[in-house]
């Protein structure tokens, strides 16, 4: 240990306290957000008023209208919508393919690396990516949908008010439906092998083995899939501000994009009042997910 | 069931999942006339560079003469400096999320902390937090200090953005270190950052690369901060590429062009960390 002298420098580091090692975090968490956070409830009383040139309280108006605002119940509903879909497709979809594919043979692995490669996209990129493939006048996905005649001949997607929404879906669920099944698959080689094998001999159908062997033996792995795909589902924006950028009309707003929305028409107090409610569910929601499904980090 | 056709549906999935992104590296390389073709040209179509050479400025090198002919949009092109900014942030975000994550996520695993739970769950609730409801206080706050549109601004909220994760995956390798190590080079006199520094770190290296390869990714493709907090001064791949779409029309072969050139060098990292993409991905609590 001769070299620890030259170590003893930064000599606070060298107590027992975790403190001095939580420091820098700490102050980064209390800087960028708690302090954001309590900023947010600030502006949430106040909104600009462009006759006065000034951010004004205004008491709870901000919130009145919110709870009275169509375009807000509409863009809650989407959000909500879009959530829940999106997880149930992933985790199905996600589960199916991951069945299939955990598997020693030759080819699953590179199977696998294949499926990785969407994760890393940028979802702006993703979300171009599917703007081309969805345009109205030469899309591959519309073209496609036309020949086979499950929309008509003048039918669009993205500027269809009950099809857009699916048509941003579509880039959500392919670009992170691997997500789930990396985890699932990762989940299901952790699994121990004797009691498939005394499922099987005891001459259970495949069925069977899936929901009373495989499901609950996966339940963690399932659960931490769900909290961290259901906070990225609901916190999205990326998609809905490149395909459509809400509409049409309104039809596509999520929470998160209509508080942007407001917040570019100077209307601050306002947008950041949606942003902190859509803030307030997703705390409330996810450590309510945390503590009845019993994550542990 | 049977193997083969376990293969085939493997492979016919993989290649479902793939199509999108052949699509739109082959749109990188057509021409408009190509690109606007039905039924798609999805094999026999002329190769053209010319969409890279425009992004990255290629002939500005070679030649002086101007490659900004009328185009949709009528804009330039050229995307060099873009592509310098998101470098930038996505290095300097990703060195401080590290220095301070592992730091933090060393003394999570080691020392006694009152309260480990609460903490741990109030750095999970930061994950949580929508990038609106941080970017509008952020914007407020910027402005005052001076952080608006400026490199460090950006650096800093997506370090925060990486914060979480990176905490709690790096406690996650560290806690696959034997804790015997610590205890027997303390008992021999080894002060406590000496034991940090020249014996756990170094064990931790390969979870210390996935770690940094991860935060890089996500700093690299993050749109909504940088849309929020910048204006003129600076703008990351992900925000620019929008900038393609005008209301004259759209610029979809520099668009790819861009795109491609983004995404190909995110492939090559995730490929080298694969082995720990999905604890990764879990924030630690999935093991491979």
């Amino acid at each position: 240990m001769a070299a620890q002298k030259s170590y003893s420098l930064p000599s606070f580091m060298n107590s027992d306290s975790s403190l001095p090692w939580l420091l820098p975090l700490i102050t980064m968490l209390i800087v960028f957000a708690i302090i954001p956070f309590f900023y947010n409830i600030y502006l949430s009383f106040h909104e600009f008023v462009p006759a006065k040139r000034a951010l004004l309280f205004v008491g709870w108006d901000n919130w009145i209208r919110l709870f009275t605002d169509g375009v807000f119940w509409g863009s809650l509903k989407v959000s909500l919508y879009y959530t829940f879909m999106c997880l149930l497709i992933q985790l199905v979809l996600g589960m199916g393919i991951a069945l299939l594919i955990d598997s020693d043979d030759p080819g699953f692995g590179i199977i696998r690396s294949i499926l990785t490669l969407t994760l890393v996209i940028p979802p702006a990129i993703a979300g171009m990516i599917f703007l081309i493939m969805e345009d109205a006048n030469y899309g591959l996905i519309p073209w496609l949908l036309k020949s086979v005649g499950l929309i008509g001949p003048e039918d669009t997607i993205l500027a269809d008010p009950t099809l857009a929404l699916w048509g941003v879906m579509i880039v959500d669920i392919w670009q992170w439906t691997p997500f789930m099944v990396l985890i699932l698959v990762a989940g299901l080689r952790s699994l121990p092998s004797e009691p498939f094998e005394s499922a099987v001999i005891d001459g259970a159908r495949p069925f069977q083995v899936f929901r009373r062997l495989t499901l609950p033996m996966l339940h963690k792995v399932i659960a931490v899939a769900i909290l961290i795909r259901g906070i990225d589902l609901w916190r999205m924006v990326d998609y809905v501000f490149v395909l459509t950028s809400g509409g049409p009309g309104t039809a596509t707003y999520t929470l998160s994009l209509y508080s942007w929305q407001r917040f570019t028409f100077v209307q601050w107090g306002y947008g950041a009042t949606i942003s902190l409610f859509s803030l307030i569910v997703i705390l409330i929601v996810g450590n309510a997910f945390i503590h009845f499904a019993k994550v542990k980090w | 069931m049977n193997k083969v056709l376990k293969q085939v549906l493997g492979w016919f999935i993989a290649a479902i999942f793939f199509f999108p992104i052949y699509f739109w590296i082959t749109v990188s390389i057509k021409k408009d006339k190509d690109i606007f073709a039905l039924p798609p040209k999805l094999f026999d179509f002329e190769v053209s560079f010319a969409a890279y050479e425009e992004v990255f400025g290629i002939s500005r090198f070679l030649y002086v003469e101007d490659m900004g002919a009328v185009r949709p949009g009528g804009g330039d092109f050229y995307m060099m400096p873009n592509l310098v900014d998101s470098i930038i942030i996505a290095l300097g975000s990703t060195g401080i999320a590290m220095l301070i994550s592992i730091l933090a996520a060393y003394s999570l695993s080691r020392l006694p902390i009152r309260g480990q739970q609460h903490f741990m769950g109030w750095i999970l609730s930061t994950r949580m937090m929508p990038p609106v409801a941080v970017a509008i206080p952020m914007f407020f706050i910027y402005k005052n200090i001076g952080l608006m549109d400026t490199h460090l601004g950006i650096i800093i909220i997506h370090a925060l953005m990486n914060l979480p994760l990176a905490v709690l995956l790096m406690k996650s390798f560290f806690d696959d270190i034997p804790k015997d190590i610590d205890e027997a080079a303390l008992l021999d006199g080894a002060t406590r950052f000496f034991v940090f520094w020249r014996l756990v770190v170094p064990l931790a290296i390969g979870g210390i690369a996935a770690t940094a390869v991860l935060c890089f990714i996500f700093s690299w493709t993050e749109f909504i901060f940088v849309l929020m907090l910048t204006q003129t001064g600076l703008k990351t791949i992900p925000v620019v590429s929008t900038s393609f779409v005008t209301s004259t029309g759209t610029a979809w072969d520099n668009m790819a062009a861009l795109g491609t050139a983004a995404i190909i060098p995110a492939f090559i990292f995730i490929l080298l960390v694969q082995r720990h993409l999905v604890r990764g991905l879990t924030l630690g609590s999935v093991k491979q």
